[in-house]
């Protein structure tokens, strides 16, 4: 065999890696999107949400703190609960695949074992983010007030990005190891809204009884909330404040991202590997 | 990272995997006579080369107790034997999606464990359990694979369509494959697993649940497709009279050993053509009597209730010693002649079936 040099082994590493994740990503983008009641089921919540549900808790609990525009503070919640939902339930296409679908013939293909994992999550991504513009866009035109400055859609992106893949990964680590539909399904609101409730989503940590305000600690939703808001209602919500207790708002901001950050990474690392450890005798 | 995935970043470069996969060979361009028409090589490279592979796993279950075998270029070959001999075990080694407690296995040049991505490169892989993405169609199906094993489009839609033609589907290709019939989706499947011009194609069981006609029909399809492209076919089947006709060597595996490897005739040539079947009520008290009528050697092989005796001695004549049998006394519920089969000589090589049931 001839020999090449390892500048162009790389490079072919990378575009095998590349090519084989777009390939894989493509497919999984045509799945969610080949019936019509499947783009119906990723597009109705945010309207939903945002037309009837969020006018509806404004009017019920908005007056809680006059700093607070509490619709602008719900919507933002509501991207915080749909975003892990998608990839909570993109669980099921991870079971579909390996029972009775594609995956053995993905596992023969030649391209990288984590471009399965990788490409099912930046699928997830895509479609988030077109759930989050469907929010933000249908949230303005009902009076929601978002600051847009370039560097606070920059945290807000980065927080609704790294919640996403946290979630996917622990779907995907779920249905593989419980590997049925049936046993799947009724973790997905466990696992995908207790937390949220939890997390500074319809009211502030801090009116929580103190363990559980530190139980909210561990969960990525009280770090991307806090991280969110910050983004996106400049100076109005004390979630930061409420997490770490500090003076310097961009400070918090940067911890909470490197919290997301290396939660992100963990929980990627854990499905890669119990990707490879469910597909490989 | 871990280390499969490391092992995995150490492999081949994309130019060579595509060389090696055969994507960038000319169709027809192995092993090819005059005539236009694919043989197997007796003197050609060994393309799959197994050695003293073994595995067990989790729980201590030993599927494989060191197998070893070679496949040369152009051939079919066949691994026989009943459910849990070992036979998709090693197809999952060889194809990486099982990894061996030890040995080695090479698959067009390639360690399975140290390069599996050239491996998976170069191979088609048609599996037990149909395979296809449900919610395309079977078009969609095809360019799904062309795309993963990165086949030129231009040369994709060509070949889609000359395997389409092949295997009879051109008509229903638009179609979504929930809609096609058994033989249909494994007709598709091997279409799919060609479609890259693969070194070497494995079938894992490729007829099983299927019934007789469509059988017959794909293995109409695999000798079609080997004459037409050349292609290396490593198969398992428990279907042994399907093996004999389109496989050019067979190894018989038992309990995750090899216990012979040979062509299909040199296995029923050590039988004899011809075979006296006998169904008894008591295989058991019948033996003996049989054994007292002196029969040149030929060892009675017993499944249930039916003793069979080849006639390996070529002097005995079959109607001789169904007169000798009658007029011994042995009263026997059914007795007839048949052509010896490679289910004979599993029975003679293993002492059980190929459904896995005791000789006694």
């Amino acid at each position: 065999m001839i020999r090449t040099a390892p500048m162009i082994q790389t490079a072919s590493v990378i575009q095998t890696a590349a090519l084989g994740t777009f390939t894989l990503y493509r497919r999984r983008l045509a799945v969610a999107t080949k019936t019509a009641s499947g783009i119906a089921g990723t597009m109705t919540p945010p309207v939903l949400w945002v037309l009837l549900i969020a006018p509806a808790l404004d009017t019920a609990l908005g007056d809680f703190s006059p700093n607070i525009d509490y619709f602008t503070y719900v919507a933002v919640a509501q991207v915080a609960l749909i975003v892990p939902f998608t990839s909570m339930f993109s669980g099921i296409n991870v079971i579909v695949d390996k029972e009775f679908g594609i995956l053995r013939e993905f596992l023969v293909a030649p391209v990288f074992r984590a471009s399965i994992p990788l490409a099912n999550a930046l699928a997830v991504l895509t479609i988030a983010s077109v759930q989050v513009a469907l929010i933000i866009g249908l949230g303005s035109a009902r009076g929601a007030q978002f600051d847009t400055s370039a560097t606070g859609v920059l945290w807000f992106i980065s927080a609704v990005a790294l919640l996403s893949v946290i979630t996917y990964a622990i779907a995907e680590v779920l249905a593989l190891a419980v590997g049925r539909q049936e046993a799947f399904g009724p973790l997905i609101p466990a696992i995908g809204v207790t937390p949220w409730f939890l997390s500074g989503s319809l009211f502030p940590i801090s009116v929580l009884p103190p363990v559980v305000e530190q139980v909210a600690l561990l969960f990525p939703w009280t770090y991307a909330l806090a991280l969110m808001r910050y983004g996106m209602m400049e100076d109005t919500d004390p979630g930061l404040e409420n997490i770490w207790h500090m003076d310097s708002e961009p400070l918090m901001a940067a911890l909470s991202l490197g919290v997301l950050v290396l939660m992100a990474g963990a929980a990627l690392a854990l499905s890669i590997r119990v990707f490879n450890r469910k597909t490989m005798s | 990272m871990n280390g499969y995935l490391i092992e995995e970043l150490a492999s081949a470069t994309i130019r060579e995997q595509r060389d090696l996969a055969g994507v960038n060979r000319p169709e027809m361009s192995r092993s090819v006579n005059t005539n236009g028409v694919a043989q197997p090589r007796a003197d050609g490279e060994a393309v799959v080369s197994v050695r003293d592979l073994r595995k067990t796993y989790a729980g201590g279950v030993e599927a494989l107790r060191g197998i070893s075998f070679e496949v040369r270029e152009g051939e079919i070959f066949g691994m026989l034997g009943p459910n849990g001999a070992g036979k998709t075990t090693t197809i999952g080694i060889l194809t990486t999606t099982v990894r061996p407690s030890s040995g080695s296995a090479l698959v067009a040049g390639h360690d399975v464990v140290r390069d599996p991505l050239a491996v998976r490169g170069a191979i088609g892989v048609v599996f037990q359990e149909s395979v296809l993405d449900n919610d395309f169609s079977g078009l969609d199906n095809l360019r799904l694979h062309a795309r993963l094993w990165r086949v030129p489009r231009d040369e994709a839609d060509e070949r889609i369509a000359s395997l389409l033609e092949s295997m009879e589907l051109t008509d229903r290709a638009g179609d979504g494959v929930r809609t096609y019939s058994g033989g249909m989706r494994r007709r598709l499947e091997i279409a799919r697993a060609l479609l890259a011009n693969p070194q070497v194609l494995f079938l894992d069981e490729p007829t099983l649940g299927l019934d007789p006609a469509v059988r017959q029909d794909i293995w109409d399809a695999i000798e079609q497709l080997r004459r037409r492209y050349g292609v290396t076919v490593v198969l398992s089947t428990h279907y042994l009279e399907e093996a004999e006709r389109v496989c050019d060597r067979v190894a018989i595996v038992h309990q995750g050993r090899v216990v012979a490897l040979e062509t299909p005739k040199a296995l029923l040539g050590a039988l004899g053509e011809e075979a006296v079947e006998l169904k008894v009520d008591d295989p058991a008290a019948v033996l003996p009597a049989l054994a007292g009528l002196g029969l040149n050697g030929s060892s009675p092989l017993v499944m249930g209730k039916t003793i069979t005796i080849p006639l390996t001695d070529g002097s005995m004549q079959a109607a001789g010693l169904m007169e000798e049998i009658r007029a011994s006394g042995i009263t026997a519920i059914a007795m007839g002649i048949r052509r010896t089969t490679l289910n004979d000589a599993f029975l003679k090589l293993t002492g059980a079936g190929v459904n896995g049931h005791n000789g006694g």
